[in-house]
């Protein structure tokens, strides 16, 4: 609670001070709000990947060579069927 | 015949709720006599289509007979893989043509990989709305939503 005293200072203050003070809440508003998210992204991660889970990755990746050879054999077998 | 289809994501373990979701896509396999109906995982990092040994067994598969050797990468490099065609039907489509490595791998879904799956079907996702689309074009597109 922002006390009357606090916003009676605040608004004696001149211009250039005003916009100090600005600066220096939304500054603070803005660390505030990081930290915030910060936190939530972690928390996310937390319940999306366990530490105590496996994770195991099955894709083929780059297996160019026997892509290769299956689209080959497609193409006989296509071709096959064509004939 | 639609030219458009709508799935899920697929949570696989109620407990770990969204981070379980899985693209998983129902299919149904032929081969000859046989027909299996699975859950595909949709993986656009996967060079091939990957078909686990067991379900190539149960389509009637026999490995000493499948002479098309295939080299495969990450995890799956361990084991030996061999090229297997298979007819295959994705709800109301007509059937497509896939080839899948199979592996003598087990404890692994069946991966729906670029080739040949992704050369079939054009597929978006919207995970963000926690929705996933399979788009199959140019006569197939299926779209999944949660």
């Amino acid at each position: 609670m922002v006390s009357a005293e606090l916003l009676l200072t605040l608004k004696n203050l001149n211009r250039s001070d005003k916009f100090q003070i600005m600066q220096i809440l939304i500054s603070e508003l803005a660390e505030q709000e990081i930290n915030l998210i910060r936190s939530e992204l972690a928390e996310q991660e937390i319940n999306l990947i366990r530490s105590d889970q496996d994770y195991p990755i099955w894709s083929p990746y780059d297996a160019v060579e026997a892509a290769d050879t299956m689209l080959k054999v497609l193409k006989t077998a296509k071709n096959q069927d064509h004939a | 015949m639609p030219n458009t289809q709508l799935y899920s994501f697929v949570p696989t373990d109620l407990s770990l709720g969204e981070a379980s979701f899985r693209p998983s896509l129902p299919l149904n396999l032929v081969h000859q006599q046989n027909s299996v109906t699975v859950s595909g995982l949709l993986d656009t990092g996967a060079s091939v289509n990957v078909l686990p040994y067991l379900v190539g067994i149960e389509l009637g598969y026999i490995w000493e007979q499948q002479t098309t050797s295939l080299n495969l990468t990450g995890n799956l490099a361990q084991y030996q893989a061999r090229a297997v065609l298979i007819q295959a039907i994705v709800g109301e489509f007509k059937p497509v043509k896939l080839v899948f490595a199979w592996t003598q791998a087990t404890h692994i879904p069946i991966i729906l990989g670029q080739v040949n799956f992704f050369i079939e079907f054009d597929v978006c996702f919207y995970r963000s709305a926690f929705q996933l689309a399979h788009l199959i074009l140019p006569h197939n597109a299926i779209k999944i939503f949660w």
